[in-house]
């Protein structure tokens, strides 16, 4: 399982309330119905952290990458939240990864 | 293979015998030689029924090019299927091939031709091909084709190619909303290009209305071959929210598209995108990545490398150089989680005292220490379980499992899981004092905690208190009113009451005990036993027709047949019923075993004499003894392993190793290769003594318990391992504990350990010995004990076999025996 903390995208600190709030947050725009394999994550991840003992446990016995993840964001963060065009090759790359993704999520029919 | 003649003409007699060989090889699914075979038979007379086996052929080996992931040699090999209409026998198939081999301009055209005309595919295979017509004709541009002008259908597909295809160029670059919508206007939302419109117009209307935008991305399912644009999307609508896990679930292509659309500095991008190679790379990569990350917040860039350390701690001294010295506690627990990555557990459980003792020295009362101590003891509790180099205090009386449960409960009083774990240590462990101990304590801590509640009725009900159990059982039904397992519990117990008044010849009090356990009894769930024992109750009062009813409906509710009178039989046997009312009881039973036994019919008895006074050893193995015939015909069922070993068990627990060997022995005959049946042969030969062991047998079961060791059939292990060690307690743990006193003991300690174990009984003794042996017969007051021996203080260490001496000696002396029996100091002669 990937660290809980960064698949939720809560603080170290986070209380119960704040762990639940965005739980419930990340499975309604992601719900098992649409997205099955993501609100799996998203729950065993809450399981993970649900409790202040489990939280401890997580922070005191696994190796988690909650650090990292957190530079990553703040990195996004300090970024000048802008709005500009993307290239034609980019468009053009996104395409042909969605033709692509198509075809080989699938079996080959017949 | 030898390739066939193809050049001159083949005679009719022989095209048989090749038509015959394809066929043959078609059959086999020899693809390549099936082609090689019906090639020139279709070229000298080309058959239809032979040209279609060439073209399945064809198919066949294009599939098994494409399994191995040749796709532009499986294309090739499709294409000889082209028929003179120019279609093709699997053109799904076929446009696969083709964008697995990246040839997309081949695909775009191959599509064109298939989409809007009057197919004859399947649905779901023509609603593939659309969505990737779609897709595909807006990636490739398709030139006018020099040869034939497009058919209208076509027509109807190129136009909106083409508005799609204009309306991202003008997106990127950089036109006006309005014109872009412009261009998105000419997009039909009925049609198979309906997604790119749906994102372009969330492209150029963010941020305004973030939620109709997600409301109309999800119309984009994940199977559209535009699923991955509206990931991207998605991400950048997300805006500041957009953290580092959303980033890193983005493909390469998505990240990029993402980071041009929202504007990030190559510097961040860069940065998020080294940082994932360095994560990939290991984590001395990322480690030596993250030190050299000045403009960096440096506190989160030493929160992200003290994680980094246990994977490598000596980089410890380089981290402490640049951040500064680290606490104690931090240190330790680096080294414990660096060891326990290296699999040296001894070294780990040393580092993580080493922490808990920081933590108590730096830290002393304060919550979140305690809490730390409670999940580091809690750990090297379940380390201990699995790893035997972990030896707790080292004194080699205590189970370091319970020794670290003990300490970690301590540290953390409040955490009602690691109390329970602890109360089922103690009742493994047979620790029956603790056991109630910490019930009673942790009952009072936690009032309103079914799973204590439970526990605590239970542990009531061991100790005979049944008024007490009575008050947690009904406090846990308030909480939890369906809760089938303590009602069970509360019936059992008053009907093994009423028992007890029906054998001391007091029906009157026995129905009083009865009526009070039918008030746990729900109406939509009545018990058997309940209403089996009121039956028999009523029926040694003499209310006949009354009694035989409910009997009769007690049968029904067990089962019916012999499952049923069987139960009602083995009630009769513990009341100790006699006269008119056992007669029946046998009567009925008897004709009941007319029919022959079933499956389910022998799984009800072995349930039922799996009931806690089914003990009552005598009475069940002559009733048992009344079975036999009819036992012996289930011998040859087809048991599951499972449902032989809980009979084998029953079987054993009543003497009745004859039959067991029957079973045994049928088992064998049916599936040889088990080596369970062989198991339990053995074990009814011996009749479950392993001192009758022969060394041949004793070495078969070495093996056999070896061998299925190594295929990880650990229930199977342990069961050969227990039985030839000749008691009823499992591997390395217990009998680590268990032997260590029994090297230290000596001949002159025994008396001692007697004496203690004389004062650990509670006051007249002697006389409850006596009520014991009345009661449950001079082996099962032996066995009862057992139990109760444990729980005095020299109980835990001592090992089975002669806590079980040392109370077979006491029920001699108390019974006054004149039987000669072995003194425990005899059988202590080892060295």
């Amino acid at each position: 399982m990937r660290d809980p903390f960064t698949v939720l995208g809560v603080d170290e600190a986070a209380d119960d309330a704040e762990i639940r709030r965005r739980y419930l947050a990340l499975v309604r725009d992601f719900p098992p119905d649409r997205a099955p394999e993501r609100f799996r994550e998203y729950r065993a991840a809450y399981e993970a952290l649900s409790d202040e003992r489990k939280r401890l446990e997580m922070m005191l016995l696994g190796t988690n990458a909650i650090a990292l993840s957190r530079l990553c964001t703040a990195a996004l963060l300090a970024a000048s939240p802008g709005s500009s065009r993307a290239s034609k090759q980019a468009v053009a790359a996104l395409l042909s990864e969605g033709i692509m993704r198509t075809v080989t999520d699938k079996r080959p029919p017949g | 293979m030898k390739k066939p003649n193809q050049r001159g003409p083949v005679s009719s007699a022989s095209l048989d015998t090749l038509a015959a060989r394809a066929a043959e090889a078609l059959k086999q699914e020899r693809f390549k030689e099936a082609v090689e075979l019906f090639k020139p038979m279709v070229r000298q007379d080309p058959r239809p029924e032979w040209k279609q086996s060439l073209a399945e052929a064809y198919r066949g080996r294009a599939r098994a090019l494409a399994a191995k992931k040749m796709f532009k040699e499986a294309a090739m090999v499709v294409e000889n299927t082209l028929g003179p209409d120019g279609t093709l026998a699997d053109p799904v198939f076929y446009l696969h091939c083709l964008i697995r081999d990246g040839q997309h301009q081949k695909a775009a055209a191959h599509v064109l031709r298939y989409v809007g005309t009057e197919s004859t595919l399947p649905a779901e295979e023509r609603a593939i091909l659309e969505d990737l017509a779609a897709a595909l004709l807006v990636a490739v541009p398709l030139g006018p084709d020099p040869a034939r002008a497009p058919s209208s259908e076509q027509a109807r597909w190129l136009e909106p190619a083409a508005a799609s295809r204009e309306a991202l160029a003008a997106w990127v670059a950089g036109a006006s909303v309005q014109e872009v919508e412009r261009q998105l206007n000419r997009i039909s939302l009925r049609s198979a290009f309906r997604p790119v419109r749906v994102l372009l117009k969330c492209l150029i209307t963010m941020p305004q209305d973030a939620d109709r935008s997600r409301q109309l991305l999800e119309t984009i399912p994940p199977g559209s071959p535009f699923f991955a644009f509206r990931e991207a999307v998605a991400a950048v609508l997300a805006g500041q929210a957009l953290d580092a896990d959303g980033w890193h679930r983005l493909t390469p292509v998505q990240q990029a598209f993402v980071a041009q659309t929202r504007n990030l500095p190559g510097t961040v991008v860069q940065f998020l995108t080294r940082s994932a190679e360095a994560a990939r790379s290991g984590p001395s990569a990322l480690f030596g990545f993250l030190l050299k990350q000045p403009d960096l917040p440096q506190a989160e860039v030493r929160s992200a490398c003290l994680n980094l350390l246990p994977q490598m701690p000596d980089r410890l001294s380089q981290f402490e150089k640049r951040f500064g010295p680290l606490p104690d506690f931090e240190r330790h627990r680096i080294q414990a989680l660096a060891a326990e990555g290296r699999g040296d557990w001894a070294k780990a459980e040393r580092f993580w005292r080493a922490a808990v003792a920081a933590l108590s020295v730096n830290d002393g009362d304060d919550c979140q220490a305690r809490l730390s101590r409670g999940v580091i003891l809690r750990h090297l509790a379940q380390l201990a379980a699995k790893h035997p180099e972990i030896e707790g205090d080292g004194d080699g009386f205590d189970d370091p499992v319970i020794s670290y449960l003990e300490r970690s409960c301590q540290a953390d009083p409040d955490y009602v899981t690691g109390v329970l774990d602890l109360i089922g240590h103690y009742r493994a462990d047979a620790r029956l004092k603790e056991w109630h101990r910490l019930v009673d304590e942790a009952v009072q801590r936690f009032p309103d905690n079914s799973a204590l509640l439970l526990q605590a009725t239970e542990s009531a009900m061991a100790r005979n208190a049944y008024k007490k159990a009575a008050g947690f059982a009904r406090r846990l039904l308030k909480i939890d009113p369906i809760n089938s397992g303590v009602r069970r519990q509360m019936i059992e117990l008053q009907v093994a009451h009423a028992r007890k008044q029906m054998r001391a010849g007091r029906p009157e009090l026995a129905a009083k005990e009865l009526a009070a356990a039918a008030e746990w009894e729900r109406p939509d769930a009545p018990s058997a036993p309940l209403c089996i024992a009121q039956a028999l109750v009523e029926l040694r009062a003499g209310q006949d027709p009354q009694a035989q009813e409910r009997l009769r409906a007690g049968v029904a509710l067990a089962g019916s047949g012999v499952a049923g009178w069987f139960r009602a039989a083995l009630e009769g046997e513990l009341m100790k019923l006699t006269g008119s009312s056992a007669e029946l009881l046998h009567q009925e039973l008897t004709r009941a075993r007319q029919t022959p036994p079933t499956k389910e019919a022998v799984m009800a008895i072995v349930s039922a004499l799996g009931q806690p006074d089914a003990s009552e050893k005598r009475a069940v193995a002559s009733l048992l003894r009344g079975m036999r015939a009819w036992l012996l015909q289930a011998a040859v069922i087809d048991w599951l392993p499972a449902e032989f070993q809980a009979i084998a068990e029953i079987l054993a627990r009543f003497d009745a190793f004859d039959v067991l060997a029957e079973y045994a022995r049928t088992a064998r005959r049916r599936e040889p290769g088990n080596p369970i049946w062989r198991f339990h042969e053995i074990v009814a030969r011996t009749r479950g003594n392993p001192t009758r062991l022969t060394i041949g047998e004793m070495e078969e079961l070495g093996r056999m318990a070896d061998a299925a060791a190594n295929r990880e059939d650990f229930h199977a292990a342990n069961r050969i391992e227990r039985f030839l060690s000749g008691d009823g307690d499992t591997p390395s743990r217990r009998r680590r504990s268990a032997a260590a006193p029994l090297d230290t003991l000596n001949d002159d300690s025994v008396p001692e350990l007697f004496a203690a174990m004389l004062e650990g009984m509670p006051k007249g003794a002697t006389d409850s010995v006596r009520v014991l042996v009345r009661e449950f017969g001079r082996d099962g007051a032996v066995a009862h004990m057992v139990e109760q021996a444990r729980a005095t203080p020299g109980g835990p260490g001592m090992p089975d076999p002669v806590l079980r001496e040392l109370c077979q000696a006491m029920v001699a002396m108390v019974m006054n025996d004149s039987r000669p029996h072995q003194a425990p100091t005899a059988r202590r002669s080892r060295p």
